[in-house]
């Protein structure tokens, strides 16, 4: 008994001594803390904003998105357009290098262009999946040691941006991996260099001494905390210097430790309950009803959507004038405001008065559940709200991903569907592609309106920005009195910030640490 | 022995097919997952395409047997989400949650001999009572709300103990780095302490209370009063005569417990960021990786099966009466 009771005080002081248990990182060092782990470090494989976030300080971009929306140079510092609107070339910097001290030519630049579309590597992320499609890209060439030239199928008016976020590899490194190797090696030019991906634990990055892109922190180590309060925890005890995805539910007890606070900030994700227009709905009694744009717009009167953000989402919400984030909205446009009794009063000019039992039409409002924030709440919310102006809505809230995301990505979620839509800063038209045509996959209302649809000849056919806003302007009206939206709000990102560093957030939810300084 | 081990063997295959069959309804069940591959902005075209190139274009009862007889041959396909074998991605988590689930038992089997037997001879004292309410409340308290305020108040008011994460022991050694796998040891046992008790108490509490119960019956039997007539030492009675008899029932059910460790570090994984099988397999799960879920799925089987045929050896070895028949 005394040898055990021995071997158990020497135990424990051995493992007392191991290690401090909370530790503060070093001065040179900028933790993050994420909810998940990145499923590789594949540049040309991207399907997450988390996987993004880390690899874009890992990879340098042609040109780069800044927090305001403007498209800044980057690896390249200028560029210019054939006349047929077809050709972008791309002009470097002189002296880039990359991690494995290559010099960054144009060559590389046009062999990660080639290989994103390389049919044996069948790389199915943002890139392939998103980006090419939507710039219908054809090749790139090098012209010469700095001029690289993408090629489209045709002029695009937002080409600049999408290629914007493709990350530059670096030819000689990654024409010696194979597939699986190039997903756990990344090589770029960006401001770190990997180190280490302790798989489901962290990503640990180091300064790169000779990029073209300026970094304060030394070290940059993403770690993985699944679980909020978790993360909530690590960032009070100082473990960790920022957090995404804080859970709204715990900002005041961030807000009330001394060590750290939310910083909140109006992302560009739109948040709307669709309208389904299609076939599939018409015959049923609500879908019949929504098809009418009269009823359509008195349901924009009859959710009290500030309310809403208030309590259910904890934080103030910029609110939705139609498709387009609000520093590329129409100029003029106000927000839907929260008046039941015009509801009441559209509803009964549109031909739906209630009837004995204070009904006017049944509906089903479908949502996933988890996804966002909040998101059962929300919805149960929205239905509460029509209930109260007579339109008796049964709420059906499924499981997201198995259930949820087929209905949709097939149309076949309605009559009404609660979902969120990503969106961008940079250019009013990256957000108005969800509907570029009628048969656009992130159409899932199957809106067939042709004054918007008609608008994309115009702006398409145009090189004058003063045409093309215009014709912006025009179509989000269209958007704003018919649309096939309920125009909810742009969810808000919290983001958990430790009183030992000045971090900035940008609205777009991407994650730039190289501003970030020690207070 | 070896006769006894090799009866088991088809019942084992059986198992392992029975066990794939219903994780493969169970996971068809959601519906086709083909869009949870492609990006939101993907034409009919890619999806049509993906859905083909993953494979589940074909008819489930075909989808199934293709598994099988890939299965046969050890392959256990592709990730879907991680695009990389199914077997590394299991490899690569389950030396953490071996760990974990070693530790966890530890703790549980260990912990609870001590508990019972203190119970057991303080029968009906203020100690027996204590020990016992205190079993009750650790079958009483979920491991995720443990694990939670066991964060708040060891780790975070009072920095006794690492909030989350972890530092591997296993894995090094596996690679065949054993300095670095000793060098992290106390490191990984720092780390282990809070999610091992949140896993464990359940199970220490229901062991304890079986260590007692079986060893209120062991002291009552004759031949512990004929040892305390001989005159051995209490702790020469407890421990040599009737602690060996007492402990039977707990080494009966360490193969269950280990099955149910094992739904239970799931969710103490997730909580306290430890990077193991279990998280790996709820991910999984979530993202309809149907080939890596179905790959998790046989390889933990197997281990609950080889864990209970290793407890039914040892009960055999610990018990003379028992034979493997």
């Amino acid at each position: 008994m005394k040898r055990l009771l021995t071997g158990l005080i020497a135990g424990v002081s051995i493992m007392l001594t191991a290690s401090i248990s909370n530790a503060t990182p070093p001065d040179d060092t900028f933790v993050v803390g994420l909810p998940t782990d990145t499923i590789g470090l594949e540049p040309a494989q991207i399907s997450s904003r988390h996987t993004a976030n880390i690899l874009k300080h890992i990879f340098g971009t042609l040109f780069f998105i800044s927090e305001s929306g403007t498209l800044d140079p980057n690896l390249a510092d200028s560029y210019s357009v054939s006349d047929d609107g077809k050709e972008y070339t791309f002009t470097l910097r002189k002296g880039l290098t990359c991690h494995d001290g290559e010099p960054l030519t144009a060559e590389d630049v046009a062999y990660t262009f080639n290989r994103v579309v390389d049919p044996d590597l069948a790389f199915v992320g943002n890139s392939a999946g998103f980006v090419f499609p939507s710039i219908d890209f054809k090749e790139a060439r090098a012209d010469s040691e700095l001029d690289v030239t993408i090629v489209m199928g045709a002029p695009n008016h937002i080409a600049l941006g999408l290629i914007s976020e493709v990350y530059v590899h670096c030819k000689d490194s990654y024409e010696k991996m194979s597939k699986e190797e190039a997903a756990l090696n990344p090589i770029g030019s960006g401001a770190y260099e990997f180190v280490k991906w302790d798989k489901g634990s962290q990503i640990v990055l180091k300064k790169s001494p000779g990029s073209a892109v300026s970094a304060n922190f030394e070290n940059l180590i993403w770690r993985v905390i699944p679980e909020a309060s978790t993360r909530t925890a690590e960032l009070i005890a100082q473990n960790v210097d920022m957090i995404t995805n804080a859970s709204p539910d715990q900002v005041d007890a961030i807000d009330a430790s001394s060590t750290a606070k939310v910083q909140k900030v109006s992302g560009t994700r739109r948040m709307y309950v669709g309208f389904h227009q299609g076939e599939k709905y018409a015959n049923t009694e609500g879908g019949r009803a929504i098809q009418k744009s009269e009823v359509r717009r008195a349901i924009q009167y009859s959710v009290d959507v500030e309310a809403i953000c208030a309590n259910l989402l904890n934080a103030p919400c910029e609110r939705a004038t139609g498709i387009v984030n609000p520093n590329n909205a129409h100029p003029t446009l106000e927000p839907y405001p929260y008046k039941p009794e015009v509801a009441e009063y559209l509803l009964d000019q549109a031909g739906y008065p209630r009837d004995a039992n204070g009904v006017r039409f049944e509906i089903t409002l479908e949502a996933g559940h988890g996804r966002y924030l909040n998101d059962k709440n929300v919805v149960l919310a929205i239905c509460q709200y029509l209930d109260d102006v007579g339109i008796k809505t049964k709420c059906d809230i499924m499981d997201w991903s198995s259930v949820y995301v087929p209905k949709i990505r097939t149309k076949d979620a309605g009559p009404m569907f609660f979902l969120g839509s990503g969106g961008g800063t940079w250019n009013p038209l990256y957000d108005m592609t969800d509907l570029a045509t009628v048969e656009s996959g992130p159409n899932y209302t199957e809106w067939t309106n042709p004054e918007w649809f008609n608008g994309w000849k115009v702006i398409n056919n145009s090189m004058d920005p003063y045409v093309i806003r215009r014709e912006i302007d025009r179509m989000l009206e269209v958007f704003y009195n018919e649309g096939p939206w309920l125009l909810l709000y742009f969810q808000p990102d919290f983001y958990g910030v430790s009183n030992r560093v000045n971090w900035q957030e940008r609205r777009d939810e991407e994650v730039d640490i190289y501003n970030a300084t020690l207070k | 022995m070896l006769t006894y081990i090799l009866r088991r063997l088809p019942q084992t295959i059986l198992v392992i097919f029975g066990v794939t069959l219903i994780t493969f309804i169970a996971l068809q069940i959601g519906g086709d997952p083909t869009y949870l591959f492609v990006s939101e902005r993907a034409s009919p075209e890619e999806i049509i395409a993906t859905r083909i190139k993953l494979g589940f274009d074909k008819p489930l009862h075909v989808q199934y047997l293709n598994y099988v007889l890939n299965l046969i041959k050890f392959d256990f396909g592709d990730s879907l989400y991680f695009r990389q074998s199914a077997m590394t991605v299991i490899l690569e988590a389950l030396p953490a949650t071996i760990e974990l689930t070693l530790f966890s038992m530890c703790i549980a089997v260990f912990g609870a001999i001590p508990f019972g037997i203190f119970a057991a001879i303080n029968r009906g004292k203020w100690i027996d009572g204590t020990l016992m309410a205190i079993a009750m409340l650790g079958q009483s308290i979920p491991n995720f709300w443990l694990g939670i305020m066991s964060i708040l108040y060891l780790s975070l008011n009072i920095s006794w103990l690492p909030i989350s994460g972890h530092v591997p022991f296993l894995m090094p050694i596996l690679q065949g780095n054993l300095l670095e796998g000793i060098k992290n040891f106390p490191t990984t046992c720092l780390y282990l302490i809070l999610p091992s008790f949140a896993v464990a108490f359940y199970s220490l509490s229901r062991n304890a209370r079986l260590v007692r119960s079986s060893m209120l019956e062991v002291l009552s039997q004759d031949y512990v009063r004929t040892a305390r007539a001989k005159g051995l030492s209490e702790y020469s009675v407890i421990m040599k005569h009737g602690m060996r008899n007492a402990w039977l029932p707990v080494v009966t059910i360490i193969g269950l417990e280990f099955g149910f460790m094992l739904s239970g570090v799931v969710v103490v994984e997730v909580i306290f960021a430890w990077p193991g099988l279990g998280r790996t397999v709820f991910n999984a799960i979530a993202h309809r990786d149907i080939p890596l879920v179905q790959a998790s799925v046989v390889v933990i089987s197997i281990l609950v099966i080889l864990i209970n045929l290793i407890t039914d050896l040892i009960y055999a070895k610990l018990d003379p009466r028992i034979r493997l028949s």
